[in-house]
């Protein structure tokens, strides 16, 4: 029992924290203002993505047959965990997640074009599960692929399908088999590419971020876009659900902020005297975060950890979801309470305290707690994995 | 970075978890707590006997030399099976600190009795609206061949068994770490009972003469001693929540599986079986920083920070589980003849002491202002 960084990996985090510095220039951060492109897609974001493929930093954790370095998945975290910390909009779900299904079971021309492309920093995957009636029983799911000798026609709709309005492919759960007596039993995979007729998109605007409803009209797809075997599709997609939970819950985006505040705190006056972070109330609220924050970290080093060691242990895995997502929110609202009235104030207006980032990040925090699995779900698996309740009704 | 429990300590607890278990069973605990002391003598000699009081000594002192982190396992064992045995205040308190601060003739004197179980040396830590042993009000007044102690301690487990007990007390410019002999003259023991069922003791010195073979530490050193002993005291209680929360937590997922009401296992319905899966987040949570903490004083680095996040933790979380577990056991959970409640009592004692969650958290936010006050010039 060792709970410490070794000094290689902290020279890992070190080298990957200098290395975005140059990745996050000026004129990124400047295209990162406008609401549609701070997931990415602007030219200024593509040129980065580009150059973090050319210099060899996508795909660390593939297999070196893939062009990638093996890391561990420990490793993978340190590195996520800094790309996540500067704000870069680097898309893990098509790197990590999705990627290496691809690589896996793709046939060897769709691979070369796809994981090719991912490596180089030039492609970049949505992903296509939830619609409009199937959200936390994504098996439910309508859209449908019906074969064509050689081809599939498909048909259906996508709801937040992020990133899709700029995405090259779209990763798409279609159902095969609409008379399979299990749901989840006639679901195939497909990579659609998004320049084909019959794709279109349009936005939805939420709380936060921008994201996608996607249309699928009568799409005439190659079968060599299908992934894996026909009806086959639900172990690729739950298959990489725990990587997926590991690059959306990093410690550093949040410690970033709880790190920032307690600077400003420390450089901004109170009305009495002192300064804020002198008051009891303000830190009262920073310990919270300072201990609670810790569970998060440990919770990350753990996981990335045990994922090295063989299977992750569900309720473990369920454990980290949920405190993490809702631990997050709570860092939010204990942040914002200490800067006042003034944590109210958006990004770009005037007043705003630290460029309103934290601002920012309230609005997008409830997604994880629904989102990637709702907690109520990883609640019932806790209950059954790893205290072996009888199942909920 | 490594998460692994390695196979010589699994086999500790193992062991550990068999003596515990043998000796824990409903009618045994009724018959110690029926006794004036809470005291299991016998299993207290079957820990010795398995070597498992010098997990953290030498060799040399009979014992296993086996860590820090050895001997917090043996506390989350204690505290899974509600054992009535002192472990903390005995061996990371007074044991644990005399290893790594005491002279070599006190290490050589007391540590192979008590791995042995012949001796029991205890630690009194806490004082009225003081839990910090590196800051004691009690005094001590320098006299020939050893220094006078004055003062209050409270809640002293095992106080009148005790050969010697560990105290700290201020001599002005610096404060000294002294074993006092519960029978020297100007000692007074008086009954405590406490929450958890225990009868403990407010020890009140009067000018108790220490003489100099007594004396620990002074000065810096006994700054340091007091340091690791609050750092290690918070830590090894973090540990004993743990294998009290988890506990109570099963126990309440086994009770819940199996009582029905409208004609179903009250576990099926989610508003009940969330509550039990909430109590797996925070004894997980729990776990995860008090190992943090045990591997670090294991290793001798910096611990103050983790063991006190720990003990905020272990205060949260004792509180939360156990009133989780009472409140989904219904009047079951509140019945002396069921086996919840001593967990539930136990926690409660942990929560409230060697610095609870309120006072740490305070703490913890005050070291953070300084921090970022000094970054900020």
């Amino acid at each position: 029992m060792n709970i410490e960084l070794t000094p290689e990996l902290k020279a890992l985090q070190q080298e990957v924290r200098e290395y975005m510095k140059t990745v996050m220039t000026p004129e990124l951060i400047q295209e990162m203002k406008d609401d549609e492109l701070k997931e990415g897609g602007g030219p200024e974001f593509r040129k980065q993505y580009a150059r973090m493929g050319a210099d060899g930093w996508i795909g660390l954790s593939w297999s070196k047959e893939l062009g990638g370095k093996e890391m561990s998945h420990l490793e993978q975290y340190i590195f996520t965990d800094e790309v996540v910390r500067s704000g870069f909009a680097y898309p893990f779900l098509t790197t990590e997640a999705v990627t290496p299904v691809i690589a896996a079971n793709a046939n060897a021309e769709v691979r070369e074009e796809v994981v090719g492309g991912v490596k180089q920093g030039k492609v970049v995957i949505a992903i296509g599960y939830s619609e409009p009636s199937a959200g936390t029983d994504l098996a439910s799911l309508k859209t449908k692929a019906e074969k064509d000798g050689d081809h599939w026609i498909i048909n259906g709709q996508k709801m937040w399908t992020s990133l899709a309005n700029y995405a090259d492919y779209v990763w798409l759960a279609a159902r095969t088999d609409p008379d399979a007596v299990k749901k989840h039993k006639g679901l195939t995979m497909f990579l659609v590419p998004t320049s084909y007729e019959g794709f279109s998109v349009s936005p939805v605007h939420t709380l936060g971020v921008r994201t996608n409803a996607t249309f699928y009209n009568d799409i005439r797809l190659p079968d060599k876009y299908r992934v894996g075997e026909v009806n086959a599709g639900w172990k690729l997609i739950t298959g990489q659900l725990n990587i997926e939970r590991l690059s959306l819950f990093t410690h550093g985006q949040v410690d970033s902020l709880y790190v920032d505040v307690c600077q400003w705190a420390a450089e901004t006056d109170a009305p009495g005297g002192g300064k804020l972070i002198e008051q009891p109330w303000v830190q009262h609220n920073l310990s919270r975060v300072r201990s609670g924050l810790e569970v998060v970290k440990l919770i990350c080093w753990k996981q990335a950890w045990a994922m090295d060691q063989g299977p992750l242990d569900m309720a473990e895995a369920s454990m980290a979801k949920v405190y993490s997502s809702e631990f997050f929110v709570e860092l939010y609202r204990l942040l914002l309470e200490v800067m006042g009235s003034a944590g109210t104030i958006a990004a770009h207006s005037p007043g705003a305290v630290l460029k309103g980032r934290i601002e920012f990040r309230w609005r997008v925090g409830s997604i994880l707690t629904f989102g990637g699995g709702a907690n109520e779900i990883q609640r019932d698996i806790i209950a059954m994995a790893g205290l072996w309740m009888p199942r909920t009704r | 970075m490594d998460f692994v429990i390695s196979e010589e300590l699994k086999s500790v607890q193992q062991l550990a978890a068999q003596i515990l278990g043998d000796f824990t069973e409903v009618d045994k605990l009724k018959a110690i707590e029926a006794q004036p002391e809470r005291f299991d003598e016998p299993l207290w000699q079957a820990l010795a006997d398995a070597g498992l009081l010098g997990l953290d000594m030498e060799e040399a002192h009979g014992g296993m030399d086996l860590g820090f982190f050895s001997l917090s396992m043996l506390c989350e064992e204690v505290g899974r099976t509600v054992a009535p045995v002192p472990v903390v205040p005995v061996l990371v308190g007074a044991a644990g600190t005399l290893r790594r601060f005491g002279t070599d003739a006190q290490r050589d004197k007391w540590l192979p009795a008590i791995a042995s179980g012949k001796t029991l040396l205890s630690s009194a830590l806490e004082e009225y609206q003081n839990d910090d042993p590196a800051s004691p009000a009690t005094t001590a007044t320098a006299m020939a061949g050893g220094y006078a102690l004055s003062g209050t301690k409270i809640c002293v487990t095992a106080a009148t068994r005790a050969a010697r007990i560990l105290v700290a007390a201020n001599a002005g410019e610096e404060i000294v770490v002294a074993l006092v002999d519960p029978q020297a003259a100007g000692i007074t023991l008086n009954e405590q009972l406490v929450t958890s069922g225990e009868t403990r003791h407010e020890l009140v010195l009067d000018n108790v003469q220490v003489p100099a073979e007594d004396i620990v530490a002074r000065g810096s050193e006994a700054l340091a001693a007091m340091q690791w002993a609050r750092q290690a005291t918070r830590t090894a209680l973090s540990a004993m929540a743990v294998g009290l929360c988890d506990k109570m937590m099963r126990i309440t997922g086994q009770y819940t599986s199996e009582r029905e009401q409208f004609g179903r296992a009250i576990a099926t319905f989610q508003a009940v079986s969330h509550r039990v899966a909430d109590c797996y987040i925070d004894v997980e949570s729990l776990r995860l920083v008090s190992q943090q903490a045990a591997s670090l004083i294991d290793q001798g680095r910096p611990a103050e920070e983790a063991s006190n996040m720990a003990k905020i933790w272990c205060g949260d979380v004792c509180h939360r589980v156990s009133q989780a577990a009472q409140h989904c056991h219904g009047g079951t959970g509140v019945d002396r003849d069921y086996i919840l409640f001593r967990y539930c009592l136990a926690a409660r004692q942990i929560e409230l002491s060697a610095g609870n969650s309120a006072r740490l958290a305070g703490e913890l936010g005050q070291a953070i202002a300084r921090e970022y006050l000094a970054a900020a010039g």
